[in-house]
């Protein structure tokens, strides 16, 4: 019997017509199903919803009550030295003498700066802000006074870290940072807000303060009214003079610590915004102190409608 | 969600079998224009709850405002050059201060020629060298003297124009020297030999200048 065998046989180009008319089906019946679903989108094991972000308004107000929150941070670190007794003199600077009288003046201008700011964000149609500043306290301030008074303790990879080894110093040295933060926060509101009549107020507590940290820059370093490049340059005829680069201190180990500069009265030509170094603390196993960068409030450090004093 | 709820939690793994491609397409274009929203309508309320944004570029008022300013800073360098020219006997800390303000003041006035152009004055204020010339004289110290009460009366001056500006640049220009002229002035006491705080930290500040020719 001869049967007919090639009708049977299925061959590759079968198997990719009938691959093809299959495939093509199935996205037919796909797009013409229905499919409509308006219930939330599938999703797999449990966790929390995405959160809903405030509303992160940026105005007049709240630029003015972010201004009294520092003045406020700024007034509530210095009443903080002063318990503390750090303002009564350093083993490092011993002609500066006690400065708590000083610094209850500028705590002083502070608070009354801050009031200043709230009545205008109020003016502003926001409303006032009357306690400190949550992330310069937190990331900064508080910091710096438990690095000064306790240290740091030990941890997995670095040994501790001793308390200060001259409390009045880093105190001091705050208390010129803050000053020149309080400055600069005055000045960078000048460009950010909308009316001249504000202007005009946030600068003149940024003089102010300006003059403060001038202050204390002289109580710190004496007859350090300018920069020495700045004098340098405006005397190009006079050599300048030779200065002898102080020893550096040193820890129970022999390590050197990590220097601490002496700020100048003058720092720069114009009123600047760049960052504030400040520096204090004692040193760590390497003889690195604590170091950090204040700036100018920004997203993360203004104080929003929704905020709220805790 | 809340962790609590299993029968929430089984609604809603049952939900991708009903959901296609199409309508995940759909949802995913969606989402982009939902997670896009707190931005737009951030950017909306910024607005909407400021006055109007000042100008950025001085006005035709600030030109005038400005360039009285500029007139202020190249009196001030006038008056150093005739101190420093003229005057005797300054120490290397004073000699060195008075070279810096003076070039400060220079600096200053070459800012606001660069923000002003062509309508910059370029010309010192006569009233205040004639006001301050006098004083500009005699000893070092006397001089430091002078020098912190023109420095004051600068700053009031600038104070003064800051609450007439309308751009945005003028004001930030002037600003950064107020604050730099401040800083003068505690120099400048300390350098005169003042140490009581108020003269240190000026608790009265000099009138305003005024700026005639």
């Amino acid at each position: 019997m001869n049967h007919d065998i090639t009708s049977a046989r299925i061959d590759r180009r079968h198997l990719f017509r009938v691959g093809g008319l299959t495939l093509g089906a199935a996205a037919l019946l796909a797009a013409c199903a229905e499919n409509e679903y308006t219930g939330p989108l599938g999703r797999v094991g449990n966790g929390p919803d995405t959160p809903t972000l405030q509303d992160p308004v940026l105005d007049d107000s709240v630029l003015l009550r972010t201004a009294a929150s520092i003045e406020l941070s700024i007034a509530a670190a210095y009443d903080t030295l002063a318990e503390k007794g750090w303002l009564s003199g350093s083993t490092t600077y011993a002609s500066l003498g006690d400065q708590s009288e000083l610094v209850a003046t500028f705590a002083a201008h502070h608070r009354a700066a801050a009031d200043t700011f709230n009545s205008l964000a109020v003016e502003a149609g926001g409303e006032a802000w009357t306690c400190a500043n949550p992330r310069l306290d937190s990331a900064f301030i508080d910091v710096i006074v438990t690095r000064v008074e306790s240290g740091a303790e030990a941890t997995d990879s670095a040994k501790a870290i001793e308390a200060s080894d001259d409390a009045g110093r880093d105190a001091i040295h705050l208390v010129n940072t803050l000053e020149e933060l309080s400055a600069e926060t005055c000045q960078a509101l000048v460009a950010q807000v909308t009316q001249a009549s504000m202007r005009k107020a946030s600068m003149a507590i940024g003089v102010r303060s300006a003059r403060q940290a001038a202050y204390t820059a002289l109580l710190v370093n004496p007859g350090g009214y300018v920069m020495p490049e700045a004098a340098a340059a405006a005397q190009p005829a006079t050599p300048a003079p030779t200065t002898v680069p102080p020893t550096p201190a040193v820890n129970e180990n022999g390590v050197p610590l990590t220097e601490i500069p002496l700020p100048v009265a003058v720092p720069s030509q114009f009123g600047s915004l760049a960052p504030i170094t400040y520096i204090g603390g004692n040193g760590d196993e390497n003889g690195v102190r604590l170091k950090l960068n204040f700036e100018t409030p920004s997203l993360n450090s203004f104080v929003y409608p929704f905020d709220t004093c805790a | 969600m809340d962790h609590d709820a299993p029968e929430a939690h089984e609604a809603h793994s049952a939900a991708p079998s009903r959901t296609s491609r199409r309508a995940l397409l759909g949802l995913g274009i969606g989402g982009a224009a939902v997670s896009l929203l707190p931005l737009l309508t951030g950017r909306a309320h910024a607005s909407a709850a400021t006055t109007t944004a000042p100008p950025k570029r001085p006005t035709a008022d600030d030109t005038e405002l400005l360039g009285a300013a500029q007139q202020v800073e190249l009196a001030a360098v006038a008056l150093y050059d005739s101190a420093i020219a003229g005057v005797s006997g300054w120490t290397a800390a004073q000699a060195a201060v008075m070279f810096t303000f003076r070039d400060a003041h220079l600096a200053y006035a070459n800012s606001l020629s660069a923000l002003l152009g062509r309508t910059a004055p370029g010309t010192a204020a006569a009233s205040v060298i004639s006001s301050y010339r006098g004083e500009f004289g005699g000893d070092p110290a006397s001089v430091c003297g002078a020098s912190w009460s023109l420095e004051s009366a600068a700053v009031a001056t600038h104070g003064d124009i800051l609450g007439l500006l309308q751009g945005v640049e003028g004001a930030a220009l002037v600003a950064s020297i107020q604050i730099a002229e401040a800083r003068h002035c505690t120099v400048l006491a300390d350098l005169a030999g003042l140490t009581d705080t108020a003269s240190l930290l000026v608790d009265d500040e000099e009138a305003p200048l005024a700026v005639n020719g």
